[in-house]
């Protein structure tokens, strides 16, 4: 193959799933920790064709598919509520949005 | 015949399970007569198994029956067994006629009563398991058979639950027969480790090196006598059980439950002529309490407890003809007393259900002008129990005076006591008597009753007048020593220690009918005529009417100490051990619950970063592991 | 000559895939930030189709860059694209926990790579020119993981099930809990 090694896609990868995680983890509006998560969903999809390609099995490039098919879902129901929250006037702050609680 | 025998026994269960199944579907009325036509049929069922048995020869007068065995442990061996003999076969015709009788009384007694149906089915489990008393083929099924009487009491005596005194009545005397019930159990149990059978006949040959044995199996059996049939030292529960209905006082309190002690010694005399000391015991109880109970039936003013206290002297009779040897005697006079007893006290109820419950005889009086039947119903009772001839007393009270006559100085000590009691008996039966029913109606009975109406219903009226036919003719069945078809029926299961002979009968009669006219005659002065006064001797009379202080020292000596026991445990031990220390759990699990539940801030933030750490540690694990 | 420009096309599509994920998390204005992320999706495509992904790098640009990223920005126009400061808020033990959890899972995965899989991760298979077509991928799909495409159906029923609900409520009953939390009832925890 030409280019670099498998082990630097998989660097990528690692890298954009611990800049996702570290969006999660540290911003209020749902609508960034969405669009976080999107970015590690990526990471392992990244990681995941890396690997189908090392093997040269197809499966792999169907699991990616599989999770894009899932984000999508994740995506549409996600924004649904962030949609609903804003509709009843709170605030879209996830730190505010604390009523499940024990 | 074996057949006949178990319906007889089982009918009156299956009674009791109907109307128990039943509910409230059953009219009241239909309670009454299920019950009444189930004993009736137990009666002849009786009746069948009595003439099977008259038909066979002496010798071979004895039939068992094991339904099924229930207890096997090694060489012990305890069925459901019954046993048809002469004594049992005789008992069973006691319980079940009388019985009979009684229910059919009950019938027109509790009309109206709210739960009559429950009433009706206690007294068909009552006759059951007296049934089961006496038909026992083993110690353990009549130990079974006691304990259910025992049960049926209890349920009975505090039929009326919703007044406090009928419910600790009940539990004094359901408390007094369980001390019984475990002497009777410890014996067993000394029989059982000696390797005994426990089935009649195949009885009790304990050998002699085991004297102190077959004394403590002796005294244990007759703790339970001495309980069940309310003498001294455990009679107090007699007087209190008066608390419950008259039918339930005459059947059980009178004539067919408390002689069950009776019936037991007579039963196992095998073991008690092995221990001829206690046998004594017996006998000396049984005078002691003759006595006792005759001197406080002279100062009670309730006509139920004045009958009770007659019973508890008769009994004592009983004790001492058992005591003495002379078990026919005995159960002849447990027959002739359940017919003048039992007659008694439902001529008793028809006086108090025209008098709408009152008891008390200061406010009775000339009862007999406006219930003339009561009235000599009442009277030929009474003279039946005195032992006047002819009727039913007389024959059956002198023997066992003669047969104590005819033992030696102990029973010439016997012999005198019961005279007194004869005297006696005649002095406060017909001190009731006289103040109850001759004269002019007192204002209170006025009240109540109008002349010519009628004295109660026909199922109340005939069975008191079938009972007072029976106390007239009825001991005429035996007449010492001219004619005696009862001894003869019972010597075979039970042969007699004490045979009089015919001067000491003839001594015992005379001078135990002169007595008992005394007494009328003493009665009659102060209470009749009204020519002499009650003594006024104020110690005694405390005595008396404190009942000899048995109920203050029992007080004293049992209950006090058990109560502050028991509130001392309570105070030291249940509250702060056991309750402070389920607290302590129940608050320490809501403590824990409560500080985990701070765990769950809301904050979607924090959780995702225990998820992002959590990732980071297995993954080292993992990766080292690997 | 083609293995540089390989290269050189890799460094660019990582670099920008690296930076537009930054991008992300830093922007205040979410508009920007689902900008960064098309960026984002971009780049990965790219990389796709140097890993010989071809339809994996359409699917990618056709439906998450193309419709995913089209429906974030609607909802993102239709909110506002309110302002929040990204640092802002929660305890700093949180903070300070966030970064180290997230830079301990990038190390562990990099050494990972780097010493245990290291020899493994040289060797590529040899691979045909179908591997990564339409067709290709179409096979497998309706053989061997005919399952995990069905079940993939089913998800997205759910979601569109679950939107239409979402939104109807939403439109039903407007100020519930909102005007009850600024009317002082219900007191939200911080």
């Amino acid at each position: 193959m030409q280019g670099p090694d498998i082990a630097w896609y998989l660097a990528v990868a690692a890298f954009l799933f611990a800049t996702g995680a570290l969006g999660v983890l540290l911003r209020r509006s749902p609508l960034i920790v969405l669009l976080s998560l999107e970015i590690m969903l990526n990471g392992g999809n990244l990681a995941l064709i890396a690997f189908s390609r090392l093997h040269g099995e197809s499966s792999g490039q169907i699991f990616a598919l599989a999770v894009m098919a899932v984000a999508a879902a994740e995506v549409v129901v996600g924004l649904g509520l962030i949609v609903a929250i804003a509709q009843r006037k709170l605030d879209l702050d996830v730190d505010k949005l604390s009523f499940l609680r024990g | 015949m074996i057949i006949a025998a178990w319906i007889c026994l089982v009918t009156p269960l299956a009674a009791a399970l109907l109307l128990t199944l039943l509910g409230n579907s059953a009219s009241r009325r239909a309670a009454g007569y299920i019950a009444t036509t189930a004993v009736f049929g137990s009666f002849i069922a009786a009746v069948v198994v009595f003439a099977k048995l008259w038909s066979e020869a002496p010798a071979d007068r004895s039939h068992a029956s094991t339904a099924w065995e229930w207890l096997t442990a090694g060489s012990f061996h305890v069925g459901l067994r019954i046993l048809v003999d002469p004594l049992s076969v005789f008992m069973m015709l006691v319980v079940s006629g009388i019985g009979f009788l009684i229910v059919a009384y009950s019938i027109g007694y509790m009309d109206g009563e709210n739960e009559e149906r429950r009433y009706f089915a206690y007294m068909a489990l009552f006759v059951f398991s007296m049934l089961l008393l006496v038909q026992a083929g083993n110690l353990v099924i009549l130990l079974a058979g006691w304990g259910l009487v025992g049960l049926s009491s209890y349920l009975l005596i505090g039929f009326w639950h919703d007044r406090p005194p009928a419910v600790a009545a009940a539990k004094k005397a359901f408390i007094m027969n369980a001390i019984g019930d475990a002497t009777m159990a410890l014996a067993f149990f000394l029989l059982i480790q000696d390797g005994q059978s426990l089935n009649f006949p195949d009885m009790f040959a304990v050998g002699p090196g085991h004297g102190w044995l077959v004394n403590l199996v002796a005294l244990g059996l007759l703790g339970g006598a001495v309980a069940k049939s309310a003498q001294i030292p455990l009679q107090t529960w007699l007087p209190d059980a008066m608390e419950g209905p008259t039918p339930v006082s005459a059947l059980i309190h009178a004539a067919t439950m408390v002689t069950a002690g009776v019936y037991l010694i007579v039963r196992t005399h095998a073991v008690f002529e092995q221990a001829p000391r206690v046998l004594e015991l017996a006998a000396g109880l049984g005078a002691a309490t003759l006595l006792m109970a005759a001197l406080i039936a002279l100062v009670q003013t309730d006509i139920k407890k004045v009958i009770a206290y007659s019973t508890m002297s008769q009994i004592g009779y009983m004790f001492v003809a058992a005591g003495l040897g002379a078990y026919g005697n005995a159960m002849f006079h447990l027959m002739t007393h359940a017919f003048f007893k039992a007659l008694l006290f439902l001529a008793a109820g028809l006086v108090i259900h025209a008098l709408a419950g009152e008891q008390d005889i200061r406010k009775m009086g000339g009862v007999g002008r406006v219930m003339p039947f009561t009235r000599t119903a009442f009277l030929i009772g009474s003279l039946a129990l005195v032992g006047v001839p002819p009727f039913a007393g007389f024959f059956s009270k002198d023997e066992i005076i003669a047969a104590a006559l005819s033992r030696g100085w102990y029973g010439d000590i016997l012999f005198a006591v019961a005279l007194i009691g004869a005297f006696l008996t005649g002095v406060y039966a017909f001190r009731l008597y006289l103040i109850v029913f001759p004269g002019k109606p007192s204002p209170f009975v006025e009240e109540h009753v109008h002349e010519h109406s009628h004295e109660g219903p026909f199922s109340m009226t005939s069975t008191v007048a079938v009972l007072t036919v029976l106390s007239v003719i009825g001991g005429l069945i035996q007449f010492e020593p001219l004619w005696g078809p009862v001894s003869s029926w019972l010597d075979p299961v039970a042969p007699p220690l004490a045979v009089p002979s015919s001067t000491q009968d003839a001594l015992a009669s005379l001078f135990a009918v002169l007595l008992g006219l005394a007494g009328i005659g003493v009665a009659w002065m102060i209470y009749g005529a009204k020519r002499w006064h009650v003594p006024t001797l104020a110690f005694s009379r405390r005595l008396l009417e404190h009942k000899f202080y048995f109920d203050e020292a029992y007080n004293f000596a049992f209950y006090r100490p058990a109560v502050a026991l028991a509130k001392g445990l309570d105070r030291w031990f249940e509250k702060p051990v056991i309750g402070g220390s389920i607290k302590e759990i129940a608050s320490g699990f809501r403590e824990a619950g409560l500080d985990t539940s701070r765990i769950q801030t809301g904050l979607v933030r924090t959780y995702a970063l225990v998820i992002a750490a959590s990732l980071a540690v297995i993954t080292i694990v993992f990766v080292a592991v690997r | 000559m083609g293995n540089v420009v390989v290269w050189i096309v890799w460094i660019v599509a990582a670099f920008s895939c690296l930076a537009s994920g930054v991008a992300v998390i830093s922007f205040t204005n979410p508009f920007f930030s689902a900008l960064a992320l098309i960026g984002n999706l971009a780049s990965l495509a790219v990389l796709y189709l140097l890993l010989s992904a071809e339809f994996v790098a359409a699917g990618q640009v056709l439906v998450y860059a193309g419709a995913v990223m089209v429906m974030f920005l609607f909802v993102t126009a239709y909110l506002g694209g309110r302002a929040d400061a990204p640092w802002a808020g929660g305890p700093t033990w949180q903070q300070f926990g966030a970064v180290l959890a997230a830079g301990a899972i990038l190390v562990e995965v990099i050494v990972v790579i780097g010493l245990k899989a290291g020899g493994r991760l040289s060797h590529e298979a040899k691979i045909d020119s179908g591997f990564g077509s339409p067709r290709r991928i179409g096979e497998v799909f309706l053989t061997d993981h005919l399952l995990a495409f069905e079940i993939t159906s089913i998800v997205l029923l759910v979601a569109a099930v679950g939107a239409v609900i979402l939104g109807a409520h939403s439109r039903r009953r407007p100020d519930t809990i909102g005007e009850q939390i600024h009317e002082g009832e219900v007191h939200a925890r911080p």
